[in-house]
């Protein structure tokens, strides 16, 4: 091997890809603006649907309303966003309409139960709704909100008229007081982006490098080019694959460059829209949580490499190479969402599982929590696998098949051609691989 | 007498194939080509030529045999013998998103060429093969005529000794093939070792010093045109290579019918 060679091989590679449309597209521009874009539209989609839901006035049946309550019965028609139909009289009627979405809920009351008859004036209400319609089941909440308001004004007015002040009345009174701040809110929600949003920067920054450095070479043909110059294959696919894993690492860094770029400024005024305050999204990040990230990223993108690219090599055109890698893609983005599951930090069990262990390590330091033994766990699995993805190509670099004949893009056809191969090579060439 | 700079003893390829079992691609063949030669491989499409090229390009590595090239062995030292050698054929393409001067330089440097000389060593093939205008244009948007003179250019960029063309007139017109033919002559007359293959025998018959005819995996005939014809009886190449094969499919029936006897050497 020989490193001159590779730095050669590795700006060809570079300089090709940056010229390549898809390949920027995918390993810069969606990086770059994927946040921006995704959070803005995200939010004013959010504030969007909660202004139409808002705007929606629910229409309601009352039946059997006590007349000791019309005060309630009031209430409830001064509601600009309650619309109540006085023509329905009849339970059977109204539940028709229900069940059809033609009314939104069903608002009946009952004589109080035995132990509550004892209290004057007491009722129940039964709030019927369709849970699986989002208008009805925002007018069963109208509803529950109004009458609860108004009970909670009732019984103080009862209690005010026998004397009992309203402290003593009222005796389990339940207070929340949050103690974390707004960096610690920040905190806590980059914590639980980044992490995934990284990973899928890598892989997607891997993906289609790793497709054109191989299968994108047979299909333009300049494989068997690449093949006749000096270098040796090793010092060919090293590059290749310093390559791959750079634009892995460029897009996960350009996307957390992005995000906490785009996250304050973007965020902070949609969140301010929705009634939070201006400083709503702030965040810091703990002095070793850079380091302990970047090295994350490097080692998860030695693996995506390695990984895509061993496999984007069986296959000889682009299209054959993008159905192969694709799905082990979507594959290596499983074990992300299961990091995402937990309020764990790293364990010895999942700190063993790839990917998902480099994730949750970088949520533990975004959050503060480095553990060392952990963490060095986590990079030894991920290494091991790229250790073995390596080991893996050196045994099809060795196989002159795989280097010529790809074999279309399928695992059982490359099996039959590397049996024949170990068949067919003889005498003193049967221990030699290619240089 | 000059040192042989190709030298090919006994090469052998042999591929096992599902249906067929083990396929001897190349059968034993010898030959050496000097400097200043053009060695042509006269053959049918399967006879045999492409994979003896890319044997000695070291993209295959031979089953049997030997060959050294500038002498360097094809498997003791493939990097050295792919230093000393351009390797030119229709299934070696450009990286269309590098410009030409940029594929030029590429070349140059990733086979060796003296790093100081090598923008130097570039600017002289694009004057030579009249690339200038659009040197600096991607090689992906170019016309294949632009393509192909850049692409030899690419394979003599780095000043190797040894040449290898494989076929490299298939799919050109007429004016781009005939220009072909002149940077063979042009590159012979350099003193370059020139090894090439081809199934158009007025193109052997115009280029070759030398003509090896090459039929399922082996050497059937090899001289320069004279002594073939000589040899044959036969004045026009196409007799001659005809005559060779239906000499061998002979024989072959022949052994075929009386598999105790020995095999004829050729």
């Amino acid at each position: 091997m020989n490193w001159s060679d590779i730095w050669v091989l590795y700006r060809r590679e570079l300089r090709s890809a940056f010229r390549d449309r898809t390949i920027v597209m995918n390993g810069i521009l969606v990086p770059v603006f994927m946040y921006p874009i995704m959070m803005w539209v995200m939010m004013t989609g959010l504030m969007f649907v909660m202004g139409q839901m808002d705007r929606e006035s629910s229409r309601l049946v009352i039946l059997d309303p006590p007349a000791e309550h019309s005060a309630l019965l009031d209430t409830l028609g001064a509601q600009t966003n309650l619309e109540i139909q006085e023509d329905v009289l009849s339970e059977d009627s109204a539940m028709v309409l229900l069940r059809a979405g033609d009314l939104d809920a069903l608002v009946e009351f009952l004589p109080p139960t035995d132990e509550g008859s004892a209290l004057e004036d007491n009722f129940q209400v039964l709030i019927r709704y369709d849970r699986a319609i989002g208008r009805s089941s925002q007018a069963s909440a109208r509803v529950e909100s109004t009458i609860a308001d108004y009970r909670s004004e009732w019984l103080s007015q009862q209690a005010s008229a026998l004397g009992i002040p309203e402290t003593e009345h009222e005796q389990f009174q339940i207070v929340q007081d949050n103690v974390s701040t707004e960096e610690d809110i920040g905190t806590l929600l980059m914590g639980m982006m980044i992490p995934m949003f990284l990973v899928l920067m890598i892989a997607m920054g891997c993906l289609m490098p790793a497709i054109d450095s191989t299968a994108g070479e047979r299909e333009r043909s300049t494989w068997e080019t690449l093949m006749t110059v000096s270098a040796s294959r090793l010092s060919v696919v090293t590059s290749k694959y310093f390559y791959v894993a750079t634009l892995g690492i460029l897009a996960g860094v350009l996307n957390v460059v992005a995000m906490f770029a785009s996250m304050g400024v973007i965020m902070g005024p949609l969140l301010m829209d929705l009634g939070e305050s201006a400083n709503a999204f702030q965040f810091s990040l703990p002095f070793l949580a850079l380091p302990v990230m970047i090295v994350a990223a490097i080692a998860l993108a030695l693996f995506f490499a390695a990984a895509m690219m061993i496999l984007a090599a069986f296959a000889r055109t682009f299209k054959d190479g993008q159905a192969m890698v694709g799905p082990v893609f979507l594959l290596a983005m499983m074990p992300i969402l299961m990091g995402q599951q937990t309020d764990q930090t790293l364990t010895p069990l999942t700190a063993a599982i790839p990917v998902a262990n480099a994730a949750m390590m970088i949520r533990d330091a975004i959050n503060g929590v480095f553990l060392w033994p952990l963490i060095a766990e986590t990079l030894a699995v991920l290494l091991a696998m790229v250790t073995a993805c390596l080991l893996i190509a050196r045994v099809l670099l060795k196989t002159e098949d795989f280097i010529l004949l790809s074999p279309d893009g399928r695992f059982s056809k490359f099996s039959k051609i590397f049996k024949s191969s170990s068949r067919s090579r003889l005498g003193r060439n049967s221990s030699e691989g290619l240089k | 007498m000059a040192i042989a700079n190709v030298k090919v003893e006994g090469l052998q390829k042999s591929f096992w194939d599902e249906s067929r079992g083990e396929v001897r691609a190349v059968d034993g063949i010898d030959f050496d080509c000097q400097p200043g030669e053009v060695f042509g491989l006269l053959g049918a499409n399967g006879a045999g030529k492409t994979t003896t090229l890319r044997m000695l390009a070291t993209i295959l590595k031979p089953t049997g045999g030997s060959a050294s090239l500038n002498g360097y062995d094809v498997l003791a030292d493939p990097e050295a013998v792919r230093r000393s050698l351009g390797f030119y054929s229709a299934s070696t393409a450009l990286y269309p998103r590098l410009t030409g001067r940029e594929t030029l330089e590429f070349f140059a440097r990733i086979n060796g060429y003296p790093a100081n000389q090598v923008n130097q060593r570039v600017e002289e093939l694009i004057d030579r093969f009249g690339i200038r205008e659009y040197a600096g244009a991607r090689v992906g948007k170019l016309s294949s005529g632009m393509r192909q003179k850049i692409s030899i250019a690419r394979t003599i960029v780095h000043d190797p000794p040894i040449l290898i063309f494989d076929e490299p007139t298939v799919g050109l017109d007429v004016m781009a093939a005939l220009e072909m033919q002149n940077v063979i002559h042009e590159l012979r007359d350099e003193g370059k070792v020139i090894i090439f293959s081809t199934h158009i025998m007025s193109e052997a018959e115009k280029l070759c010093d030398r003509i090896g005819i090459i039929h399922q995996g082996r050497i059937l005939a090899l001289g320069t045109l004279e002594e073939h014809r000589q040899a044959t009886g036969k004045h026009y190449l196409e007799d001659v290579f005809v005559h060779e094969v239906m000499q061998a499919e002979d024989q072959s029936a022949k052994a075929m019918a009386s598999p105790g006897e020995p095999r004829t050497s050729l």
